[in-house]
């Protein structure tokens, strides 16, 4: 009984200390990332300037499904111990999914075009991204067609999150094998290349670590949002009753 | 097991009583297939490329339309909560109510492939065709009657089912298309379309059974 | 969760249903002896409709717990669930079907035995039995209500939970309603209603709600040392 209470203190007191630490340390590591994309790297050579984009365009394309991931888990909490919390917790990182997706869909469309020689490709990798990109929209639309103490539409939506997140293998799979029928873009080369200088894998790493910490923030963010807005809403309604009663 | 009986034979007694809703989606289909053709001009080409993607799109918006009143009807009435009430288990509500929607959806599956058949002069009621499309079918259905039980809730929701179900769907359209472009002699490559067809259908009649439950807890 | 109490009817021990951060039903106590009569008072928003559909198995509670029959609603059992009867203020009727055949639907889900029989009698009890063939959207609203009673009797339950039973009833459903669900003995019945006048004709005894909390008990149990004690002994905190 000690060990589990003691799990959750230290969670809960590493989960408080979300306002002193990730600010400071996602505004220094975005800075790093600007700084190296667009200082410190070097130009590439076949590729050129657009080229930049990568230290943007793979971080934010991994994070998206840390977004989803803890939508994914909060929503099975939710129908697990029905507590609104992770609803919020569900709302707000499936938001900051959806940002990225919209992202790493954006900067690969104005990287595609110079390279590929096409915006868009029906490739396997891009066409399971949009659709994730759809499905998290939807969830987003779903969720918000009713008040945040809504725990009807919170469990409805939940359900929604889990089985977008199983379809998730399927999709790749079925759009995998749909596109083995066509031929793939002549020019496609994979993004992030095995054979990468050393400075552009250091600037790569950092936009790791940058997305990684501006997804945390900005979830965590969101996420005090909604919990102040399911507030609001549960005092008016008591106001309501009052006034009735 | 009974209690899922009892609902399908009582859900088909209100699509046959109540048969606007069904007749609406049939007719839906049927003029989605005409406005097809003249959009592709599938009368003066070979159609057989194209016809699966339209035969699949119009079965698809056909059940998402027909599959959300059902719950409609029952959240105005208060019978779903009479259902849930009562001594069964929720699981076997929603097995009578996805299968009450599939039977009627085959139905009218069947009806437009004969119209397909006249009008387009290929022959479209075979066995692995039908086969194709009663698994597709299963496929589809167990998701939209989950996704149906959004019911009344929304305001939206007419342009809210679509958004929700159709992404979900997209390894089931693909598939169904492959394999049925496959069944007409279409060349559809070498992946297992029938395989992934039915393993979608069973994931989702697993998944949405399993969830259901928790859809419509309060 | 022991604690159940066969001889007690109703038994809800710090009941609590919260919606998000909004609680409806706060921590309410009270028990009823079998074939009591008791009013469920309360305005609008109180919380009455909330805790008949916990005690109906249709809401899951936040907190605390509730038997019925000795039975705890926690994963309510179907053989629980079938002492369970519920008329609420929409009819629970699907309009496109005949009286016979909502009937004859529920009687299937709630697994009535010999229900030809049953349905014939609660059919003549209600004055539908001529019109049993004809779709409920032709009936009037008195008509509707007077079948719905008969579908929440179907299986014969020990406890019928009633929502605003009098909406829309004419003269001679109110007297059907007295004489079948009122006045019969061995029913335990737990009413919600606004019309305090007709109370003190039926009730023995009624709960007040207001804002969800329980304010005012005055059944025979009501004052009873146990439900205070037993309060206190369940957990706290969401199941």
């Amino acid at each position: 009984m000690n060990v589990p209470r003691a799990l959750t203190a230290a969670v809960h007191g590493v989960y408080g200390l979300r306002w002193l630490v990730l600010p400071p340390a996602t505004a220094i590591a975005m800075f790093a990332l600007l700084v190296g994309a667009v200082i410190a790297a070097p130009r590439e050579i076949v590729e050129g300037e657009v080229q930049r984009l990568m230290y943007i365009h793979v971080p934010s394309a991994l994070m998206t499904y840390l977004a989803f991931g803890i939508t994914f888990v909060s929503s099975l909490i939710v129908l697990w111990k029905r507590d609104m919390r992770w609803d919020a917790a569900a709302r707000a990182s499936a938001t900051v999914g959806v940002i990225f997706t919209a992202i790493t869909l954006a900067t690969g469309a104005i990287w595609g075009k110079p390279i590929w020689g096409v915006y868009w490709a029906w490739d396997a990798r891009l066409t399971t991204t949009l659709v994730l990109f759809l499905i998290f929209s939807a969830y987003l639309l779903a969720r918000a067609v009713a008040g945040p103490n809504d725990e009807q539409v919170a469990r409805y939506a939940a359900v929604f999150a889990v089985i977008g997140a199983l379809d998730i293998p399927l999709i790749h799979m079925s759009v995998s094998w749909w596109r083995t029928l066509h031929p793939q873009p002549i020019v496609f080369r994979p993004l992030d290349g095995p054979a990468l200088p050393d400075e552009m894998l250091l600037v790569l790493m950092i936009g790791f670590g940058a997305i990684f910490l501006l997804v945390l923030w900005m979830t965590s963010l969101l996420t005090d949002a909604e919990r102040l807005a399911q507030r609001t809403e549960a005092l008016r309604a008591r106001l309501d009753r009052e006034d009735r009663g | 097991m009974s209690a899922t009986l009892a609902v399908l034979r009582k859900d088909l007694r209100l699509a046959w009583r109540d048969r606007s809703g069904w007749l609406a989606a049939a007719s839906f289909a049927a003029i989605s297939v005409l406005t097809y053709s003249f959009a592709f001009d599938l009368a003066a080409q070979d159609v057989r490329p194209l016809l699966p993607g339209v035969l699949w799109t119009t079965f698809l918006f056909a059940g998402i339309f027909a599959g959300g009143q059902s719950f409609q009807r029952e959240a105005e009435q208060g019978t779903f909560d009479a259902m849930l009430m009562a001594p069964v288990p929720a699981s076997a509500i929603y097995f009578g109510k996805a299968l009450s929607n599939m039977l009627a959806l085959i139905v009218v599956e069947v009806a437009l492939l004969l119209l397909a058949t006249i009008l387009f002069d290929t022959t479209l009621i075979t066995a692995d065709l039908i086969l194709i499309v009663a698994v597709g079918t299963v496929g589809y259905v167990s998701l939209t009657t989950l996704l149906s039980t959004l019911g009344s809730r929304a305001r939206a929701r007419a342009v809210l089912l679509p958004a929700l179900a159709l992404p979900l769907l997209v390894p089931l359209l693909i598939a169904a298309v492959r394999a049925t472009g496959a069944s007409l002699g279409e060349p559809a490559g070498t992946a297992p379309w029938t395989l992934l067809l039915v393993v979608f259908a069973l994931w989702s009649s697993v998944g949405a059974a399993l969830l259901f439950p928790m859809v419509v807890e309060r | 969760m022991s604690g159940g109490d066969a001889t007690v009817a109703i038994e809800a021990r710090a009941l609590t249903k919260r919606f998000g951060m909004l609680t409806v039903v706060d921590a309410v106590d009270f028990r009823l002896s079998p074939g009591s009569k008791t009013a469920l008072l309360g305005a609008n928003g109180a919380g009455k409709t909330t805790l008949l559909g916990l005690l109906a198995t249709l809401v899951t509670p936040s907190a605390g717990a509730a038997w019925i029959g000795g039975e705890s609603l926690a994963r309510p059992s179907a053989a629980l669930r079938r002492r369970i009867g519920v008329l609420a203020h929409l009819p629970m009727l699907y309009e496109e079907l005949s009286a016979l055949e909502n009937l004859t639907f529920f009687a299937r889900l709630y697994g009535v035995r010999e229900a030809p029989a049953r349905i014939e009698e609660l059919l003549r009890a209600v004055g539908l039995w001529r019109r049993r063939d004809e779709p409920t959207h032709v009936f009037s609203r008195g008509q509707h209500q007077r079948l719905a009673l008969a579908r929440a009797l179907l299986h014969t339950p020990d406890v019928l939970l009633l929502d605003e039973p009098e909406t829309g009833l004419d003269v001679a459903g109110v007297a059907l309603l007295d004489e079948l669900v009122l006045t019969a003995p061995g029913l335990t019945v737990l009413a919600a209603t606004h019309r305090v006048d007709h109370v003190d004709s039926w009730a023995e005894g009624a709960l007040r709600l207001d804002r969800g909390r329980l304010v005012e008990d005055t059944t025979d149990r009501g004052q009873s040392p146990a439900g205070a004690t037993a309060a206190a002994a369940v957990p706290e905190g969401p199941r």
